[in-house]
């Protein structure tokens, strides 16, 4: 089921959650919501779900204004920060709520309620688990539990709110990459809230960047990486170094580094800041080209499989920080101390409040 | 005066490195242990004594007395109106307070508290201000033959008040610190709103409420300023535990006196013991 | 309230505090208020004359002064109480802090007719009390002792929850910057105790003078020397003095509201470092 969110504005006191947000989220996508904390992201959650109410603006499911339906008559399935499961319910009970609450009409037979819950528990792993209670779950199986509830009145959206802020990292990678299969299998549309980029960028089919309360930027995963429509998209979505310099005549000028930038042709003289992402730095042993800079080698600090570099810029005195690959760094044989020179791959030049 | 409130994070001690040198602590303790002794324990223990000084036979004697029972049942019948009144009351007003937010929230909940810094003896004397014969509604009550302070009403109108704030003050700061997490989930899955207190909410407070209820009941039967200032004291008729105990005691009938005050003993015994399950419970709960 | 349903979908909002503003109405507001429009229709001469009365005037002195005698024994002993049962474990722990709630417990009548009988001069603390020319029972003393009782899980239960939220770490510091335990204690967990010691002090003064039961069998209540103001209160409606017994009853209304009020802000005031 689609999700058209038009024009929607909440305001918490002088607080404005969220600003004439607009964003359409197609059938049976994976969408991430991600942005820092603050940005209003779980509030827009919060307002597709019903939990909240919009002070302006139409959520519409499948072209049906839904805006004033409750929240019970929304059939959405949302899965809590903390999980909300009910304490005092085995976990067989949490998952069968949904459907034991229902009118005595509409409701499943007992048989048939504790086929589909079971048949819920095998999807998210845990058939065993039925007889348990909340408290002798670890997070991770809690977590699964929580989905598995929300599952279980087949909900045309689900919606889930930090789903893996509360576990440990190691566990949150699996949990990742299992949500990711499981959308896979039943295709229903799903909208997460996440302030992580790489689980946005893992997981998601498409990323919706919201900070202070608007949207900066939708779009696929490579769109936003690849192409981020600005400064705070790209600061992000990964480390990045910046450059401060001014345009002339369509070009960005920061101390030896000049970037074609015809966007901003008309854009004379006006500061301008040329991010590059840290990976995107290449560091050689000699001068290969004229937009090479020497720097000197401040820092060594291997992060795994990678090696973050802390390079000191010649000249101008600032820092910028490289990210290699293991294998480069060992070709290169780098030491603290060493001059090197630095080249950006790939240069993306704003100019400060310019609308183009 | 707003009693202290109930917290629920308690550690157990022990495992500490850094503590003071024993003979501190156990010199410490014990000037603890023996203040406690001589204003708690030695009272206590001095209400069974004196009420079994002459004899078990004297001391059934005393309490199958009539006049003793009719203010047994007399108290039975306040407790019985005035805890479930205060009940329905005191999850009403958690339910609002504690799950949503609204302007003079902290107002209301002083209000509540009320009851607590007046002293019992204002709590019985607004009520004859009201219903006495020179109050307000008095010549309105007379004129109808309608009698309620110096009567059974009375009583329970004053039991009522001064035992107001008991279950409501338990509840809201359990139910604020609850959240309302579970509650959302049970509305996104489809619970009703009834549904949704009953086998969601009401499960979580059980304990709650049930401390609330032990103590409200607690006061509600031991009540006495208040109590005495309303009832009429005519024996046998709108005589309270309490007040049948003062008189007893006033007659210099010191035995049957302890005899009937053992009981009121007694209840605060087991309403200790339950209350601290239902602490140890709510604890548990939250955890 | 409209305003308020639009922040939140949980159901029932409007009944509930509806019946809650029903029932607070009509069991504490209005009677409450009855008190005051009683002593509204007192000229003002009439009541100051009244509150006034040197047999009033002494009563203030006996309760007030008793309870504030009390309230600073509860002060350091329930601070003492509170520190014993969180610090040092010992066997029975858990049955002395259940005792602690005895005086919220037992019936006040039933504590004040032991106590009486307790400290009388007979009694199983009053005998070995006389010889040494201490009379308790029948005395101010008594009304302390009475007041002592009631007070004490006032203290105990506001200090003690203070005590096991302390942080300890930073005892641990204090150590490892050379402090002894009792530099300790002093200059850094004491102030963090005290707003929770003055609210304790605060309630247990508030409860003292406003309480009855416990006390008019013990206090002997002789006018002028052991006749506290509850007591005054009754006695003028006995007399269906009911002008006088309001205009008595204003006067303590408005000192526990004050004393409510101080409760609040001190309750404020210890929260000042939170969050």
């Amino acid at each position: 089921m689609s999700i058209e969110i038009e024009n929607i504005h909440k305001q918490f006191g002088d607080f404005t959650a969220l600003q004439d947000v607009t964003l359409s989220i197609p059938s049976g996508e994976l969408v991430a919501l991600l942005g820092p904390s603050g940005s209003g992201k779980t509030t827009l959650l919060r307002i597709i779900a019903g939990l909240e109410t919009p002070d302006r603006g139409r959520i519409i499911f499948n072209g049906e204004d839904t805006t004033d339906r409750h929240v019970r008559e929304r059939k959405v399935g949302f899965v809590f920060q903390h999980y909300a499961l009910f304490k005092h319910m085995t976990v067989f009970d949490n998952v069968a709520f949904g459907l034991n609450v229902r009118p005595s009409g509409t409701r499943p037979s007992k048989s048939a309620i504790t086929e589909k819950v079971m048949e819920l528990l095998r999807l998210v792993q845990l058939e065993g688990m039925a007889k348990r209670y909340p408290s002798q779950l670890s997070g991770g199986q809690r977590q699964r539990i929580a989905l598995a509830r929300a599952l279980a009145v087949e909900p045309q959206v689900l919606l889930l709110d930090e789903p893996f802020g509360a576990l440990d990292a190691q566990v949150r990678a699996e949990l990742r990459r299992w949500l990711r299969k499981l959308h896979d299998e039943i295709h229903v549309t799903s909208v997460f809230v996440t302030h992580d980029q790489e689980e946005a960028l893992e997981v998601a089919d498409r990323i919706v960047v919201m900070n202070r309360g608007g949207i900066e930027q939708a779009g696929t995963p490579d769109q936003v990486y690849e192409h981020p429509a600005n400064p705070f998209v790209l600061n992000f979505l990964g480390n990045v170094n910046l450059f401060h310099g001014r345009m002339f005549q369509g070009e960005a000028q920061m101390g030896g580094i000049r970037v074609d930038a015809p966007g901003y042709a008309g854009a004379d003289n006006a500061p301008a800041v040329a991010y590059v992402r840290s990976h995107d730095i290449e560091i050689d042993r000699s001068q290969v080209d004229a937009t090479a800079l020497k720097a000197e080698i401040r820092h060594i600090q291997k992060l795994g499989p990678s090696v973050r570099v802390t390079l000191n810029l010649e000249g101008n005195g600032g820092f910028i920080e490289a990210e290699l690959t293991r294998d480069i760094f060992q070709t290169l044989g780098l030491q603290q101390g060493e001059q090197v020179f630095v080249r950006p791959r790939q240069v993306r030049v704003f100019v400060e409040d310019y609308q183009i | 005066m707003p009693a202290p409130t109930t917290t629920y994070t308690r550690k157990t001690p022990g495992g500490r490195r850094i503590t003071e040198p024993a003979l501190v602590r156990w010199g410490l303790t014990a000037i603890a242990l023996a203040f406690l002794a001589l204003f708690l324990a030695l009272p206590l223990a001095a209400v069974f004594s004196q009420a079994f000084e002459k004899g078990f036979a004297v001391y059934l004697a005393a309490i199958r007395e009539p006049d003793t029972l009719s203010s047994v049942k007399l108290t039975l019948i306040t407790a019985a109106v005035a805890v479930p009144l205060n009940l329905v009351f005191g999850v009403m007003a958690s339910w609002a307070i504690a799950k949503f937010s609204f302007p003079g929230k902290n107002l209301l909940i002083t209000l509540i508290d009320l009851p607590f810094s007046v002293s019992p003896v204002i709590s019985g004397l607004i009520y004859v201000l009201i219903f006495g014969r020179q109050g307000w509604l008095g010549p309105f009550l007379e004129a109808h033959d309608i009698r309620i302070v110096f009567a059974v009403p009375g009583i329970i109108l004053a039991t009522i008040f001064v035992t107001f704030p008991f279950i409501a003050r338990e509840l809201i700061p359990l139910m604020e610190s609850q959240g309302k997490d579970e509650e959302e989930a049970a509305l996104v899955l489809g619970a009703s709103g009834l549904q949704t207190f009953f086998r969601v909410t009401f499960p979580n407070i059980k304990w709650g409420i049930i401390y609330g209820v032990i103590l409200c009941n607690a006061r509600a039967m031991g009540e006495f300023g208040a109590v005495s200032v309303v009832s009429g004291h005519i024996r046998g008729s709108t005589n309270t535990v309490p007040l049948h105990v003062e008189i007893l005691y006033n007659e210099y009938n010191y035995t049957a006196a302890f005899a009937v005050a053992s009981l009121l003993a007694f209840l605060a015994l087991v309403t200790l013991m339950i209350k601290t399950i239902a602490e140890w419970k709510v604890r548990e709960q939250l955890e | 309230m409209k305003f308020i349903k639009h922040n939140n979908v949980l159901p029932g909002f409007g009944p509930t505090m509806g019946y809650t503003l029903l029932y607070l109405s009509l069991i504490v507001l209005i009677p409450l208020s009855a008190l005051v429009f009683k002593t509204a229709g007192l000229s003002w001469h009439d009541f100051i004359s009244t509150v006034t009365e040197p047999r009033v005037l002494a009563s203030y002195r006996i309760t007030f002064g008793a309870a504030l005698a009390a309230a600073g024994i509860n002060a350091v002993f329930g601070v003492l109480v509170a520190w014993v049962l969180v610090r040092y474990p010992f066997p029975g722990r858990r049955l002395v802090d259940a005792l602690v709630d005895l005086p919220f417990a037992l019936p006040t009548a039933v504590a004040g007719i032991t106590l009486a009988t307790v400290y009388s001069a007979n009694g199983w603390i009053g005998k070995h009390l006389e010889p040494h020319g201490i009379k308790v029972a029948f005395t101010p003393l008594g009304i302390i002792i009475a007041m002592t009782f009631i007070g004490l899980p006032f203290v105990v239960r506001t200090v003690q929850p203070v005590i096991e939220e302390l942080d300890a770490e930073i005892e641990e510091a204090a150590a490892c910057l050379g402090a002894n335990r009792w530099q300790t204690f002093r200059r850094v967990l004491f102030p963090l105790l005290t707003p929770s010691v003055l609210t304790g002090f605060a309630l247990a003064f508030a409860r003292g003078v406003g309480e009855y039961g416990s006390i008019i069998f013990i206090a002997g209540n002789m006018p002028m020397v052991s006749e506290i103001t509850p007591l005054i209160i009754i006695t003028k409606l006995e007399q269906y003095d009911y002008q006088g017994a309001t205009a008595v009853a204003t006067v303590m209304l408005v000192a526990s509201f004050l004393m409510l009020l101080v409760i609040n802000l001190l309750q404020r005031w210890s929260r000042r470092y939170a969050g």
